[in-house]
């Protein structure tokens, strides 16, 4: 990404000669880079939550809240996956980029433009993953909510970070 | 029916959901429940149409330019220099604990990161001085929220892709008043220190000492020269700066500081990663509950019901910044501006107020609710490097959030505090 | 009301497209008795781009919904023919054109066809006027004084190429940043509308210069979802074609009335407006041919489409030029 963006900086200005694709490029990365890295940051708690109450409450009513709101997870995902997936086969999908094109001939003589699928599907991955992680830390809760926090190994690289714009 | 979803939202939030994941919870519950599924597809179409944007691709870019500087003892030097600096004075390492924010918020656009790159330092040096933890902890979380008002800043960027603000004209805005905070906490401290005796200063640098500290910490300094610079002279735009930001801070971290290997890079890129993901997606949702926010007339109730109150904009700006703080108690600064952002800015443009005025307002003051529990994001940072409850670095912080929220007032009812340096730039007549 | 129709525009109340709005919901509204109602939805609210906002009115949550040719494009992109320069020489033409000819019906075939039977051309307006030259460095009176310049353009292929064709530099800028790259000279020149020079201020970032070329017409595509609007009995389905009729019209108006005070804030500010000659506009639409190549060739049903067009410009030119006879006699 930040390669593409250097380029468009220097052909436009040192070369006068700006590019058409390097900003729809970047997006499409970026797009990418979320779907894909969200997953784990998921994963290893990076996404902010209030856990006060949580704290707060005895161990077992507190793992069973989380359960709940596991559930809650699991189903805003599912129903996104399902969503997503009508997204990219549908019509918002079938979209040229603007200026994103891969050949289609091994000569490099044959062009074509890339729909707006291909990036749409970063988030229909992005989202598929999400879910799977989701079950996982469902299932890691429900394991503790019956057989005590004892014997679940921890993940690993586990940090404490808000959003980072902040 | 449908203007349920903001106390859902709440109601989830305080159970411990997932910001992103209440976001999208609460308004599809209630779309479903008022007969309107067909319309949950709208909130999916805008997660992914709210984070498919050039202006915000800044944000990541800005994360991970602070990275590379953070991970090869950047901020060592930048804390090293800070202390030439203001070292001397009385309460000396609380003195350099807001410099060294001052400093590093040139570098970087987040409070978050701040924390961590130089909590970590200086929290443990205080200790060692004879601080008292609390207090070290309290210094460094509120001298962290000006890392997001001077430039460049991820939470700017939200606004002014949000406002179509221009991002230059923000940065600039955000210089003084960021300025102003540092200024006004080194006076509360000097207060303190004579009070409640805090340790005794360092001996003063000498010139020698001085320059060896600012060489040290030349080159992570001159990055936001290099941004300004190049934005103000139309070489890049600002979202183009943010990519040079890391071509420069990768090119001195590697070849000129040699305080970053190549080994290092794939352990930065995920960091990075990860935290910009987490914005985006936090971006999305955002735009995604602004769109049923939308659908249920929320915008419009919200603006009659303020100006029915008063149409004075002196007082409303003042109810503004009450509702801000709240607000700011509850949510994170980034989704607040792109909910909020929308509804607030077009009353108080109406009402005469410079719109870069207001979006200072708007930011300083959410940055400043990043230091207010139960979702204050810089307190769980703060806690996460002191080791500290967020209870204890929350009641510790007390006397700083009073003293930023006077500077939120002189901010509020000085609109030259804001708008001198972008009209000098010609930004704002 | 049984049925609420929801449309959205992704301009603000002060654009030709709310004007428009206004316009259909106040027909519609009374023209049913109450039977159907219009829920306006300005800016981005509810969808903020092209793609993502017809991708709503194919599934029905967007009932109704304005693009610029470059919004819808990406799916339909033999409408760019609009964007192509010099092809129609004023308002009485253009109008004429988009009410008496059938070359809105022959899109909407197409539309319709692309999009599976799902996105219905309702009508083509107008948002802005027409597209002319604007920068910051000096008079463009003729081609060569476009060469070099960088000037914004969207991403898509038309302008780019119209832009390399004339010899200037195009450079992609989103809108939102804009602003701030005329200001510090990211970019020299944008074509636009006069009324959206003026509401973006783009004179306070060194905007000076207006050459009036007219090169292009800014049409408005109104798309409204065509199972919603078949859903609709016959005699509701006249009210809203009706209604779309009315909407054309007034935007068609506003622009005209709205640019009297866009000029005169431009001149206020300082800025220069030129008028080409009739000879420095023949030297344009000259340099300009390879472009019309180029979309014939490129362009997915740019051929037929644009065979569709001039027709209908000629045909359109002819009854103006009746009218004209009749009304001068
Ligand atoms: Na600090
Ligand atoms: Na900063």
């Amino acid at each position: 990404m930040v390669v593409v963006i250097l380029a468009q900086v220097f052909y436009r200005y040192a070369l006068n000669n700006a590019l058409p694709w390097p900003e729809e490029a970047s997006r499409f990365l970026m797009m990418w880079s979320t779907g894909l890295m969200a997953p784990t940051a998921f994963r290893r708690g990076g996404f902010v939550a209030i856990d006060m109450i949580i704290r707060l409450l005895p161990r077992m009513v507190a793992t069973g809240l989380s359960v709940f709101l596991m559930g809650v997870t699991i189903l805003v995902l599912w129903i996104a996956l399902g969503i997503g997936w009508s997204e990219v086969t549908g019509i918002g999908g079938r979209f040229e980029t603007d200026s994103l094109r891969v050949p289609v001939s091994l000569d490099l003589v044959t062009w074509m433009k890339v729909p707006k699928s291909w990036m749409m599907a970063s988030m229909l991955v992005g989202v598929a993953l999400l879910l799977l992680v989701a079950v996982e830390l469902a299932l890691r809760n429900l394991y503790a909510l019956v057989r005590g926090p004892e014997g679940l190994r921890d993940i690993p690289d586990t940090v404490m970070l808000g959003s980072g714009a902040e | 029916m449908l203007s349920f979803f903001l106390p859902l939202f709440l109601v989830f939030l305080m159970l411990g959901l997932p910001v992103v994941f209440g976001l999208l919870a609460a308004p599809a519950i209630l779309l479903w429940l008022n007969g309107q599924e067909r319309d949950i597809v709208l909130l999916y179409r805008n997660v992914y149409e709210g984070m498919n944007s050039f202006p915000l691709m800044a944000i990541p870019f800005f994360m991970l330019a602070g990275e590379l500087m953070n991970r090869g003892g950047i901020s060592a030097r930048i804390v090293g220099f800070a202390q030439a600096m203001v070292g001397h004075f009385r309460g000396g390492l609380a003195q350099v604990n807001v410099v060294d924010s001052m400093l590093f918020a040139g570098i970087s656009g987040s409070a978050v990161a701040d924390v961590s790159a130089l909590g970590s330092i200086i929290i443990p040096q205080m200790e060692k001085k004879g601080y008292p933890k609390p207090f070290a902890a309290a210094i460094t979380a509120a001298s962290a929220i000006i890392g997001p008002i001077i430039p460049p800043s991820g939470i700017m960027i939200i606004y002014a892709y949000v406002m179509g603000e221009s991002v230059a004209a923000l940065f600039l805005a955000g210089i003084v008043p960021g300025v102003l905070i540092g200024i006004a906490l080194m006076i509360t401290i000097k207060l303190m220190a004579n009070r409640y005796n805090l340790p005794e200063a360092m001996p003063r640098a000498n010139w020698g000492e001085a320059a060896r500290a600012g060489g040290a910490a030349f080159w992570p300094l001159m990055t936001p020269v290099l941004l300004m610079g190049g934005i103000l002279s139309g070489v890049f735009t600002p979202t183009e700066a943010a990519a040079v930001a890391v071509g420069y801070s990768f090119f001195i971290s590697i070849f000129v500081l040699r305080t970053l290997t190549w080994r290092d890079l794939p352990g930065v890129l995920t960091r990075a990663g990860i935290t910009s993901s987490v914005v985006m997606l936090l971006v999305g949702a955002a735009m995604a509950f602004k769109t049923v926010a939308a659908l249920a007339h929320t915008p419009e109730l919200l603006a009659s019901t303020l100006l029915s109150i008063t149409e004075n904009p002196l007082l409303l700006l003042l109810l503004v910044n009450l509702l801000l703080f709240i607000v700011g108690m509850f949510l994170d600064a980034g989704p607040a501006i792109i909910i909020l952002g929308p509804i607030l800015g077009p009353i108080f443009v109406s009402l005469g107020v410079d719109p870069v005025h207001f979006a200072v307002v708007m930011v300083v003051n959410l940055t400043v609710g990043l230091l207010t529990p139960p979702m204050g994001l810089v307190l769980f940072a703060t806690s996460a490097v002191s080791g500290l409850r967020v209870e204890t670095i929350s009641r510790a912080v007390l006397p700083f959030l009073l003293v930023e929220f006077l500077v939120i007032l002189l901010i509020t009812y000085i609109p030259a505090i804001s708008l001198t340096l972008p009209r000098l730039a010609g930004f704002v007549d | 009301q049984e049925i609420m129709l929801r449309a959205t525009a992704n301009s603000n109340e002060q654009d030709e497209d709310y004007d428009g709005l206004v316009v259909f919901k106040n027909y519609v509204e009374n023209a049913s008795n109450g039977a159907i109602g219009v829920e306006i939805f300005m800016g981005t609210q509810l969808c903020g781009k092209g793609d993502e906002c017809l991708a709503g009115v194919a599934d029905g949550t967007i009932d109704i919904y304005i693009s610029t040719s470059g919004g819808a494009a990406g799916l339909f992109p033999y409408i760019q023919v609009l964007d192509l320069p010099y092809l129609m020489s004023d308002d009485r033409v253009a109008e004429e054109v988009l009410t008496g000819t059938d070359f809105t019906a022959k899109l909407r075939a197409m539309a319709l066809a692309d999009s599976g039977d799902t996105i219905r051309l309702m009508t083509i307006g107008n948002t802005g006027g027409w597209r002319n030259y604007a920068n910051t460095k000096g008079r463009i009176a003729a081609p060569a004084d476009l060469a070099g310049l960088k000037m914004r353009t969207v991403p898509a292929d038309l302008p780019q190429t119209l832009a390399t064709t004339l010899g200037a530099s195009p450079t992609p800028i989103p809108w939102p940043e804009l602003f701030t790259s005329l200001q510090t000279g990211v970019v020299e020149g944008t074509a636009n509308g006069i009324t959206d020079i003026m509401s973006m201020k783009f004179t306070d970032a060194g905007i000076k210069y207006l050459t009036l070329d007219g090169h292009s017409y800014m049409g408005a595509f109104w798309w409204m979802g065509n199972n919603r609007f078949k859903s609709l009995t016959p005699e509701q389905q006249q009210i809203v074609v009706d209604g779309f009729a009315a909407l054309q019209q007034a935007t068609f108006a506003s622009p005209k009335r709205k640019e009297i005070q866009a000029y005169a804030d431009f001149r206020a500010a300082g800025g220069e407006i030129y008028v080409p000659t009739a000879e420095e506009k023949a030297a344009f639409k000259a340099a300009v041919d390879p472009v019309f190549e180029w979309f014939k060739g490129n362009v997915k049903g740019g051929p037929e489409v644009l065979d569709a067009f001039t027709a209908a410009v000629a045909e359109a030119e002819a009854a103006v030029a009746a009218d004209r006879a009749a009304e001068l006699n």
